[in-house]
């Protein structure tokens, strides 16, 4: 076993304690922690792969931003989860139904040709997967470049419709307009008659 | 190839012992006078009023998710800054496609007052 074997190992096994931790502890908060520590060990091993840019890419938009919204969202359920584990024993066949086609989908994808995994691909020196992306991302799929960015858009707009709320009855200052205040708005001088014929109407 | 990574190595040791070292001296060398008032949970001097796991305002959530978009958006112009000089001007124009559509959204959600916090 050659060390890049042993290292390749060592990650995959954390890696694969981190997505079993995910489905097993009961609080969601520790879950998502367990899915972070799975995102930066499989960073790790496409960093061995030498794609780094995907390996720092996955820590930056999946740890640093995905998962301050999974966080978000567990935050938003209720976190009494209790109910939710009423119907466990009901929902087990459709569960174990959608578990065997992932597993089927994925014994497929991995027995088709294209995933070779007798050869190892090695690559020269002033090798660069930053660059190789780039070379075929903007030019050869620049179509599929082009749709990312309208289901971007998308997301945009659909995340704004869904929870874009106006407030009613919210106070706010207004800075500018407080500033140009004169004194005659605020400070209203009331003609008053005399005291002496004001304490004479009063006998 | 992974002799590249030694220096990160270094690091990830030379941070970890540090870190240990310190909390042990501080372990060792700091006095310890603990009781169990002083060891409780406290919120600015009261008894702690509810539990911290309350509903948050979904409105962080906008937030968070205009964050990606626009993080995904940056992380899309790294490679093609590197090949700029072999892509050339097709794919200058295909990035200029891909930051003008961005940019629509980007308008929409200035308009529609999503950026603003009431």
């Amino acid at each position: 076993m050659t060390f890049e074997q042993i290292i390749f190992y060592f990650f995959s096994t954390i890696l694969i304690s981190g997505a079993l931790g995910v489905v097993l502890v009961r609080n969601p908060v520790y879950a998502a922690l367990f899915l972070i520590l799975s995102f930066f060990t499989s960073s790790a091993i496409w960093l061995m792969l030498e794609a780094e840019f995907l390996g720092i890419t996955l820590v930056l938009v999946y740890v640093g931003a995905v998962m301050v919204l999974f966080l978000f969202v567990i935050m938003m359920l209720d976190i009494n989860m209790d109910p939710l584990r009423e119907g466990f024993v009901k929902m087990m066949p459709l569960a174990a139904l959608v578990a065997i086609i992932i597993a089927a989908e994925i014994v497929l994808v991995m027995a088709s040709p294209s995933f070779n995994f007798d050869q190892s691909v090695v690559h020269a020196a002033d090798y660069s997967n930053t660059k190789a992306i780039g070379n075929i991302l903007y030019t050869e799929y620049v179509y599929p470049f082009e749709i990312a960015a309208v289901i971007l858009v998308v997301a945009i707009i659909a995340a704004i419709a869904l929870t874009l709320r106006r407030r009613k009855g919210v106070k706010h200052q207004n800075p500018s307009k407080q500033i140009r205040t004169k004194r005659n708005d605020r400070v209203r001088l009331v003609k008053m008659p005399s005291s002496s014929t004001q304490n004479r109407a009063g006998e | 190839m992974l002799e590249a990574y030694l220096p990160i190595l270094v690091f990830l040791g030379v941070g970890f012992v540090l870190a240990t070292v310190l909390l042990v001296l501080g372990l060792l060398l700091g006095p310890n006078r603990s009781y169990p008032e002083k060891d409780s949970p406290f919120e600015c001097g009261f008894a702690a009023f509810e539990d911290s796991r309350i509903k948050f305002d979904v409105r962080y959530y906008l937030v968070a998710i205009l964050f990606i978009i626009f993080d995904l958006e940056i992380a899309f112009l790294f490679p093609w800054a590197i090949v700029l000089d072999k892509i050339g001007v097709f794919g200058l124009v295909s990035m200029g496609i891909f930051l003008g559509i961005l940019i629509l959204g980007f308008i929409y959600e200035w308009k529609k007052g999503a950026l603003e916090w009431e």
